[in-house]
């Protein structure tokens, strides 16, 4: 593998091409998942702020309802939900979920 | 080489499309070129969010420093908590991960007519959309004998480098009893909660090392972002160590003298040990020669696609904006460009625009294990960017959800700058 290749892969920003949306553009899902790496790194690494990649759709989408439903436990992913429609979260979540099974 | 067909494309996935497109054929079918001055936190995001959003659009980024050092966390520098280098960040995996053209050069000149950006060194760059990201600069004798002789002896510190290098070892070599000076400037002004994390962060490293310094804040406003969050963190931590007097108590800052280190007010002459003095600010310079700032210094924009106002065909992301409520911040310059790379990918290539979502959240210190946090959410309403919802962290929080909340500023300073560079 080129090694332009090899550190593409290492960036999550790579993940808003979708195999079904690379010449038109990023979907919604990826431009909403753009909203989560301002704080949650795409590849899975990180500490400090949970890793939202491996969890799957249905526990991302519960989170995400839950976060909107209460200021508690966290006020910053309160704020996030609260702007998320319901499509929203399932298009982001759905998005995210998918990350979560590319080999890397 | 042969041609890609869609189909083809299609069947890519990230890495390897992002390789093929970087083969010369490719690159040299007419694409869109957006060229995107300033590789700040605002020019950078715009730049890597276009380049990995429409595989059309060529992306050139100029930018004449070789890495860009973050004024945010920049505190825990000063305070001895973190060492510089690790605030400064690159421009090589912007362009080995997404294919920017990287330019180090300044930019000398922006002809909207033309579509061209002339550079520093003699040539010349050809756009079908500009991004101007110029940060800010400091207002021109807003402050009487503070000019750029005095900026060596009284550091701003309010663009990370240099100055913020220069502070630190002034106030390392300040001996134990010495008063340090922040002027703290008007509104609007870069990162509001800011000259009061400094001082809070100076206070804990002075607490360690130099216990019987004090620090008096010298404020050109009578009110100041999270002012109930500080002055409670201010009595736990450094009872007595920091004095803050708003202009209604001093009349204002009206002038400095770097021969004696001193900070003259209305009615009082104040001698520093250390002076920290961040001047009025508005959008830099480059903001200011092309036409895209108004009367008020800033630059109104757009607040859907943030195109310029003032000039068809630039955009304008970041600190030099006219935001409206949203503050000068890392947080809403990364914000704003990712909403302004999709708008401006829509429009070039024709996918679909969705509905933009514009953030702020910051971190910020009270001391090293004492964090606090806010959230807003905005939307652009009547041509102007009013916040939506937001919450902040409260006074009477317990120091275990605090310290979690440094810790989670470390993680998020990881995270964002990767989001940004790469």
């Amino acid at each position: 593998m080129r090694p332009v290749a090899r550190s593409a892969i290492a960036t999550g920003l790579v993940l808003l091409f979708s195999q079904s949306g690379a010449a038109a553009g990023p979907d919604q899902g990826a431009q909403l998942a753009a909203l989560c790496a301002s704080c949650h790194r795409l590849d899975g690494g990180g500490t400090g702020i949970p890793s939202i990649i491996g969890l799957g759709e249905e526990r991302l989408t519960n989170a995400l309802l839950a976060y909107r439903a209460s200021e508690s436990p966290n006020h910053i992913m309160h704020v996030i939900a609260l702007s998320l429609s319901d499509e929203e979260i399932a298009s982001v979540a759905r998005y995210v979920a998918a990350q979560g099974s590319n080999p890397r | 080489m042969k041609s890609w067909t869609r189909r083809e494309f299609g069947r890519l996935t990230g890495a390897a499309l992002l390789t093929a497109l970087n083969q010369p054929k490719a690159r040299g079918q007419a694409k869109a070129r957006v060229v995107v001055i300033g590789g700040g936190i605002g020019g950078a995001t715009v730049a890597r969010y276009l380049a990995a959003s429409a595989t059309a659009i060529e992306v050139t980024l100029v930018e004449p420093r070789q890495s860009y050092a973050t004024c945010f966390f920049s505190n825990l520098y000063l305070a001895g908590l973190r060492p510089f280098e690790s605030l400064s960040h690159g421009y090589e995996a912007l362009a080995k991960q997404n294919g920017i053209i990287v330019v180090h050069e300044s930019a000398a000149a922006i002809h909207p007519a033309a579509k061209t950006v002339a550079l520093n060194n003699g040539s010349k760059l050809s756009y079908d959309r500009l991004v101007v990201a110029p940060g800010i600069a400091f207002r021109d004798r807003a402050l009487e004998g503070y000019d750029e002789a005095a900026m060596e002896i009284m550091p701003h510190a309010w663009n990370a480098g240099q100055q913020t290098r220069l502070l630190r070892q002034q106030l390392e070599s300040m001996e134990d009893g010495g008063l340090f000076v922040l002027v703290a400037p008007p509104n609007p002004f870069r990162c509001p909660p800011a000259p009061y994390e400094r001082a809070s962060l100076v206070a804990s490293y002075f607490q360690r090392r130099k216990p019987k310094a004090k620090i008096l804040i010298l404020d050109a406003k009578d009110t100041f972002n999270a002012q109930d969050l500080f002055q409670d963190a201010w009595n736990r931590h450094y009872p007595g160590m920091i004095e803050w007097l708003p202009a209604q108590f001093t009349g204002g800052v009206t002038a400095v003298d770097a021969k004696t280190r001193s900070v003259i007010t209305a009615g009082a002459t104040f001698k520093a040990a250390v002076a920290n003095v961040i001047p009025a600010q508005m959008a830099g310079r480059l903001a200011q020669q092309a036409g895209l700032a108004n009367r008020s210094g800033w630059c109104p924009v757009d607040p859907v696609t943030f195109e310029s106002a003032l000039q068809p065909g630039v955009h304008l992301v970041g600190d030099a904006i006219i935001g409206g409520d949203m503050p000068k911040s890392a947080f809403c310059a990364n914000s704003q460009a990712k909403a302004c790379a999709f708008a401006i990918a829509a429009d070039l290539t024709g996918s679909v625009r969705f509905p933009a979502h514009l953030f702020n959240t910051c971190y910020t210190y009270l001391a090293p294990d004492d964090a606090f946090s806010n959230a807003i959410s905005f939307k652009p309403v009547d041509g102007k960017l009013k916040s939506v919802i937001s919450f902040v962290s409260k006074v009477e929080e317990s120091s275990e959800v605090r310290r979690q909340a440094a810790r989670a500023a470390e993680g998020w300073y990881d995270a964002f700058t990767h989001d940004v560079f790469g």
